[in-house]
């Protein structure tokens, strides 16, 4: 259920639009003389697109995110084909948990945005945000991100993430360390930012992490002191630096990066070196193998997630993430070194 | 008393590449051995919940589960018996043909009965086998599911089998109830030390389990707001309801034995009771915990026996049409006696003699064909000192009913706090408006069954939410009057038609507080 298009974006109409909404999916409680209907917001989810589906794609995402994130959605549309400057359409994004008669409804908000008025938006935005809730911003405009990006998509994103808890982008296929450059101003100026190539590593950091579990290990974390890490592409990927930071971060272990001859920059093998043992991780396709020098061979299943998945993974975690800290600054020096 | 005191296992140097924020929680490998597993509960419950952790991946690859009981079964009879149980009671979760093939591979049977030594060994050369082969690590959770009879005897065979130790830890999970009454609850703790350290000992009920009575904590201890407001000062009484709508079930031949005081009061309602009323613990591990817990169940009045009537009340449900069907009375039910004295309903008012909690009343009820099945904890606070507004009513105008936080544990969980608001339209009239929270709605994932909770702390050897020897023993200690004075008593049962919210003697009772059970 959608609404007609709302013009101009402003506040007040756009909660008018949602408080018809709202009043429309009650009456089909009142005619059922039960509740049939559960408006349900832990926060305000904003999505910045240049996508030429006119955020098509980031409103399917919204939908698919909310069964695990109820959240007030916002997607900004930013194009030259927007007919005016801002215009809003609301809706509602409804799903029925299995087992349950109730369906759980969710408010979305579609602004489209002509270039030049996105770095207009934050009236707007400061309107309609849920109110006392944290604000997560998944700025999915790639020009804005891009080292070329105009003065008004600079204002455009600025005008976003000034009301966010928390910026999220993807560095996937991006120049990781123009990108690391760019994540690492926005920390400086205290914001709380994410990237989902870091949600990636999840699926590789867990079994090597679980294998230092065991107090009796013959050799402890500390002892690995080289560390090599091949990747697809020409250089390592934003993945492949964090994957660097995390690993040598405790002990300032010695990195090589190796270019393994795929061609995303995806890790391809991760392997640990002590004086008296080597550990290999190796993903091949949907498995990731483990072999040591000290004969143990172990198979894990390996899921690159989804973009919804890497992003239901990353809207759990609204505040500091210290292992990503701590991996982005290990990171930026060995970058520097 | 003697106390076995055994090694525990090292405690893992931190790691520094463990995350908390993103990974699951470890659980060491291990083998289960559930003793009774062609019972009722491993069937409803534990196997649906051991399937349903394995689905997520919370349990790690190198785990097995040995089932046992009399029934004579080969592994693949088990496992097509579990497969169908499975799939029927999994609750909020499709079953999936993939999953449940590989999940199947670590299922396995030993048919056997506790009082033959025989069967012991039996287990003992499985666990050996799966150690290996399975990769096991020695641990093993052994879990009591069978008839309350069994426990001490199966605890000392353990023992007697050398199945209390190993290569890695052993842990025993033994289910409700634990014990009939103070004295055999204390026999029983007697026999179990005799082979198992209390750290060693999972006494589980799985009202601690359920993610809203988890939530208790969290909300009175996680928000600023509620803590300053939560003591005598403020608070008028507390109501704790849960209501069944069902009746025995089938389980008359036990129900008849236990009864409502002892099969809910005794365990999970005066758990519940010292969640919402106990201090709040300086750290929040299992010993901090279950401090308070305790402390607060050892603060509970004892009553006198001639309290009792005034403040205890035992029903028992009668026939009655209920939504134009014929609900049998409890003495009607298949193996109930049919003069039984049995309380299938049990009111109680307790008093906390503590600095917070001094002369607020704590009422407790609980009852089998109750209008529906329910269970909350209401917080009735004081009314405020002036009553400057009247309230409307269908009856007209009336003063204003004080502010009630409920906290609902099922079937909707979630909190809702009542407070008034000016009704639209001239003039000054107020009626109460409810503020809901509602736990599904604002965190859309499934939440994990308590038997998926508790198991899953079990293996990863965290006690925080089981009961521990102190706690039972307090919580048999407030109740035993009542038992007491109820085995010479003469009930003129049944006093309360199916269908219905218990006996008129409970609304008497709360009626000399000036108090009046609310409607869930």
């Amino acid at each position: 259920m959608s609404s007609a298009v709302i013009f101009p974006a402003q506040p007040e109409q756009i909660l008018k639009g949602l408080g018809k909404l709202w009043t429309s999916l009650g009456q089909e409680e009142k005619q059922q003389g039960k509740p049939t209907v559960l408006r349900a917001c832990a926060m305000t989810l904003i999505i910045a697109t240049d996508d030429p589906d006119g955020g098509f794609s980031a409103s399917q995402t919204i939908s698919e995110l909310v069964h695990e994130h109820p959240s007030r959605g916002i997607v900004i549309a930013v194009s030259e084909q927007a007919e005016h400057g801002l215009e809003a359409r609301v809706l509602a994004q409804c799903w029925k948990p299995f087992g349950k008669a109730q369906q759980i409804c969710c408010e979305q908000i579609e602004i489209t945005a002509r270039p030049e008025s996105w770095p207009n938006i934050g009236p707007t935005l400061i309107g309609i945000i849920a109110a006392d809730l944290p604000v997560v911003f998944w700025c999915r405009h790639r020009a804005a991100l891009s080292p070329l990006a105009s003065r008004k998509q600079k204002a455009g994103l600025e005008a976003v993430m000034s009301l966010a808890t928390k910026t999220i982008v993807d560095s996937k296929g991006e120049d990781a360390e123009l990108r690391l450059d760019l994540l690492s101003t926005w920390r400086r100026f205290g914001r709380i930012v994410a990237d989902l190539e870091w949600t990636r590593l999840t699926p590789w950091r867990e079994p090597i992490a679980n294998i230092f579990d065991n107090p009796a290990r013959e050799n402890p974390f500390s002892s690995f002191r080289r560390i090599e890490i091949a990747h697809g592409g020409d250089k390592p990927g934003a993945a492949a630096l964090y994957a660097a930071g995390w690993l040598s971060a405790p002990y300032k272990a010695q990195v090589s990066f190796t270019a393994a001859g795929a061609q995303d920059s995806a890790i391809q093998r991760i392997t640990l070196y002590s004086d008296s043992e080597q550990i290999d991780f190796n993903r091949q396709g949907e498995c990731m193998i483990l072999r040591s020098t000290n004969g143990r061979e172990r198979k894990y299943t390996y899921k690159e997630g989804t973009v919804d998945a890497l992003m239901t993974e990353e809207l759990a975690i609204l505040g500091p993430d210290p292992a990503f800290d701590a991996a982005f600054e290990r990171a930026q020096e060995l970058l520097n070194v | 008393m003697s106390v076995l005191v055994q090694p525990q296992p090292e405690v893992a140097a931190p790691n520094p590449l463990q995350d908390s924020l993103r990974f699951e929680r470890r659980v060491p490998p291990c083998a289960i051995v559930i003793f009774g597993a062609s019972g009722d509960l491993s069937k409803r419950k534990l196997l649906p919940a051991l399937y349903r952790l394995f689905y997520e991946r919370r349990i790690p690859p190198s785990f097995a589960i040995v089932g046992s009981s009399r029934t004579p079964m080969s592994d693949d009879q088990f496992r097509e018996r579990m497969k169908e149980s499975v799939a029927k009671f999994l609750e909020d979760a499709p079953f999936d043909e993939d999953v449940w093939t590989s999940f199947a591979q670590s299922l396995f049977y030993v048919p056997g009965d506790l009082n033959k030594p025989d069967s012991y060994d039996d287990i003992r050369n499985k666990l050996d086998e799966l150690e290996k082969t399975h990769q096991t690590a020695g641990n093993v959770l052994f879990y009591l599911s069978t008839q309350p009879s069994y426990y001490a005897e199966a605890v000392l065979a353990l023992g007697e089998h050398g199945l209390n130790r190993g290569n890695g830890w052993r842990r025993v999970i033994i289910e409700k109830p634990f014990g009939h009454d103070l004295t055999s609850a204390r026999k029983l703790n007697e026999e179990i030390h005799k082979v198992f350290d209390e750290s060693q000992v999972y006494r589980i009920d799985h009202y601690l389990g359920k993610e809203t009575v988890q939530n208790i904590l969290a909300f009175r201890f996680g928000n600023g707001i509620f803590e300053p407001l939560w003591n005598r000062r403020y608070i008028d009484h507390v109501q704790i309801t849960a209501a069944e709508s069902i009746g025995v079930e089938g389980r008359g031949g036990y129900y008849q034995e236990a009864g409502a005081l002892r099969d809910m009061i005794q365990n999970h309602l005066s758990q519940v009771m010292a969640t919402i009323a106990m201090e709040p613990p300086t750290v929040f591990d299992a010993d901090n915990v279950r401090d308070e817990r305790a402390k607060l169940l050892r603060a509970v009045r004892i009553m006198k026996p001639e309290d009792v009537p005034k403040y205890a009340v035992a029903g028992q449900y009668g026939p009655a049409k209920v939504g134009g069907q014929e609900m049998p009375g409890f003495r009607e039910e298949s193996s109930v006696d049919p003069n039984a004295q049995t309380d299938t309903y049990a009111a109680v008012t307790f008093f906390i003699d503590n600095w917070r909690w001094a002369d607020v009343p704590f009422y407790i009820r609980t009852g089998k064909r109750m209008p529906k099945r329910v269970t909350d904890i209401a917080i009735q606070y004081q009314a405020p000192p002036l009553g400057l507004f009247m309230q409307e009513t269908k009856g007209g105008l009336r003063e204003v009913r004080p502010n009630l936080l409920v906290l609902r544990i099922q079937p909707e969980e979630g909190i809702s706090l009542r407070f008034l608001s000016k009704s639209p339209g001239s003039g000054m009239r107020v009626r109460p408006v409810s503020m809901d929270f509602n736990y599904g709605s604002s965190f859309g994932e499934r939440t994990p069954t308590a038997y998926e909770t508790l198991l899953l702390d079990a293996m990863a050897g965290d006690p925080t939410l089981y009961t521990r020897q102190d706690m039972v023993d307090a919580s048999w200690q407030i109740v035993q009057p009542i038992l007491d004075v109820w085995a010479h008593t003469n009930f003129d049962f049944p006093n309360y038609p199916a269908g219905s919210w218990g006996p008129k003697q409970a609304d008497e009772m709360l009626a000399r507080q000036g108090h009046v059970w609310r409607i869930p």
